[in-house]
């Protein structure tokens, strides 16, 4: 079943087309990477498909619903999660603070319900956990090394449930023993049914961790298969080192 | 320590509610209605400005528009004093609405130009409106207390003002503690980020611009009736809306107390330049002053120095690490 859809998805920046008619399907369950040259239009693609920017034209269909042009918050209360190159989180809240952000629903009474309602602390707290940032629930998120930030990142994305996450270079800015865990994450989140997008310039870990790698070049997919395929692909090659 | 943190709002609420009768003449209570009509309102404008680090320089319009609401209820429509405080708050508080959904699409110094735009637009308004408002002539309120002298007007609207303080701290903290407030101080600290996450940010912005117009424009109602003589160049001042964040500033806007404190620091000092000085403009020199060294040596404020749980530098890296080889899969 497909999980995400995009049908000549286009974005242009004045006169740089960043985005060219992407048609893209993401399929449910899978682990899927995106990797291109710098300036391939990767970031713009997350950006659209999670609403942070508009399309010139083009559609984005979530398990068959068009959520094209919808706001952010919507997208994520469809299901789809994000997080981003630059790692971002809320500096000047505490860890749990920055768990708790996440809203499910809009309804009244849960927004005016205390923050920290039991139910949602043990949840937080199991995000947490499974990060191995339990220990710094208290501590302010501007106080955390930046691999813990990227932890913590990741556990808010979770706090909303998405059943698709989006990935912008996970592994950017942090050490091997890191990138490990990330990808054990990664896979334990994958076997319990989300589906994932990463985008990673981190070749090894790409290939060693994604079932179907999509490859972009000035905006469009240019390629797309198991790793083993699209390594020796000569678009793939020409595209990465001009050969 | 959790102690004094308790007691000490307790002892201050009661240090306020015996204050008339503590001090010995009926100026000093009237200067004490002012501060903590200022406070009120500067509580108010952090319900906007401290969740969601949204700067209004124009919330003066909805101080103007309350005042004016009610005194045209009460002069041209002899409606009672509450109900056209309540009514006029009401109509505001409907109006902030609608200019919040166009207000909040900007951020940063568009959103204060968009604020100054505001409050010139209603002063220039009321100005116009000379058949309606009475224009720059004024607009005089009938005393909702004529058996009462005015030192004694002075001591029943700062217990008024108060109770309008008490409410206002009542709501920052409500907000402050609930997923509503969470999600207001995520929009303070990444917008985009926050939205991501699932918060409707556009709604959240207009709910708290419009709660935050409400407490402001009561705080106007009850001045127009106490003063009983508008001027639409005073209530339509950005100076007054500058007198909010100034105080929110100094105070502290992450704080609940923090718009208190600096009112209580602002508007005797104020006061204070009035009467040692005469009528010059020496006192808005200062503010202007004191403003521009809070921004830059104390951004976060003087409550701020005092409530930070962790200072320092970050939490090592190591403990993370360690941590992680020893829960690696």
């Amino acid at each position: 079943m497909s999980s995400l859809r995009t049908e000549g998805l286009t974005k242009a920046f004045g006169g740089v087309l960043a985005v060219d008619g992407a048609t893209v399907e993401l399929r449910e369950g899978r682990i899927n990477g995106l990797i291109g040259p710098n300036g391939s239009g990767k970031t713009t693609f997350f950006n659209l498909i999670t609403g942070m920017i508009r399309p010139d034209s083009g559609q984005v269909l979530y398990r068959d619903r068009e959520i094209t042009r919808h706001s952010p918050h919507r997208i994520a209360h469809a299901g789809i999660g994000r997080t981003f190159q630059l790692c971002r989180i809320f500096p000047r809240l505490t860890v749990m603070e920055n768990m708790l952000v996440a809203v499910r629903r809009t309804r009244l009474r849960e927004l005016l319900a205390g923050l920290h309602d039991k139910g949602e602390v043990e949840r937080a707290r199991h995000w947490l956990r499974r990060m191995g940032i339990e220990h710094l629930e208290e501590a302010e998120a501007r106080d955390l090394s930046y691999g813990q930030q990227k932890l913590l990142e990741l556990a808010a994305v979770l706090m909303a449930e998405p059943e698709l996450v989006l990935l912008d270079e996970p592994a950017g800015g942090v050490n091997p023993a890191l990138i490990d865990r990330i990808v054990g994450l990664v896979r334990d989140l994958n076997a319990e049914g989300r589906t994932f997008l990463v985008v990673e310039h981190n070749m090894d870990m790409v290939m060693g961790m994604c079932d179907h790698v999509i490859v972009f070049d000035r905006g469009a997919p240019i390629a797309e298969g198991p790793p083993s395929s699209v390594r020796e692909d000569p678009r793939v090659l020409e595209a990465y080192l001009g050969v | 320590m959790r102690t004094v943190s308790r007691g000490l709002p307790l002892l201050v609420a009661a240090l306020a509610i015996a204050y008339p009768w503590l001090v010995p003449n009926y100026y000093l209570v009237y200067a004490g209605a002012l501060t903590v009509m200022y406070a009120a309102m500067s509580t108010s404008w952090n319900l906007l400005g401290g969740f969601t680090g949204y700067v209004s320089l124009g919330h003066s319009a909805f101080f103007g528009l309350g005042a004016y609401g009610t005194g045209l209820l009460v002069v041209r429509l002899d409606v009672p004093w509450v109900v056209a405080l309540l009514v006029s708050a009401l109509l505001v508080t409907v109006f902030a609405v609608g200019v919040g959904i166009a207000a909040v699409r900007v951020r940063g110094a568009s959103f204060v130009i968009v604020s100054i735009a505001l409050v010139s637009m209603m002063n220039l308004v009321v100005q116009g409106w000379r058949s309606l408002t009475g224009g720059s002539t004024g607009l005089q309120i009938p005393s909702p207390f004529p058996g009462l002298h005015r030192g004694q007007t002075h001591v029943v609207f700062f217990y008024l003002f108060l109770a309008l303080l008490g409410l206002a701290l009542l709501t920052w903290w409500y907000v402050s503690r609930s997923r509503f407030g969470a999600g207001l101080r995520a929009i303070r600290e990444d917008e985009d980020k926050a939205e991501s996450l699932g918060v409707p940010t556009a709604a959240y912005k207009v709910i708290a611009f419009s709660l935050s117009a409400l407490f402001v424009s009561l705080a106007g109602g009850l001045y127009a009736v106490w003063f009983g003589s508008l001027d639409p160049i005073f209530v339509f001042s950005i100076l007054i809306g500058s007198y909010m964040v100034l105080m929110s500033l100094l105070g502290g806007v992450r704080n609940l107390y923090g718009p208190l404190l600096g009112a209580l620091i602002v508007a005797p000092a104020g006061e204070y330049f009035l009467i040692a000085l005469g009528e010059t403009q020496i006192h808005l020199t200062a503010t202007g002053l004191v403003l521009v060294l809070v921004v830059l040596f104390m951004p976060d404020g003087i409550l701020a120095r005092f409530t930070r749980k962790r200072g320092g530098p970050s939490i090592p890296d190591e403990s993370a690490d360690q941590r992680l080889q020893g829960v690696a899969p």
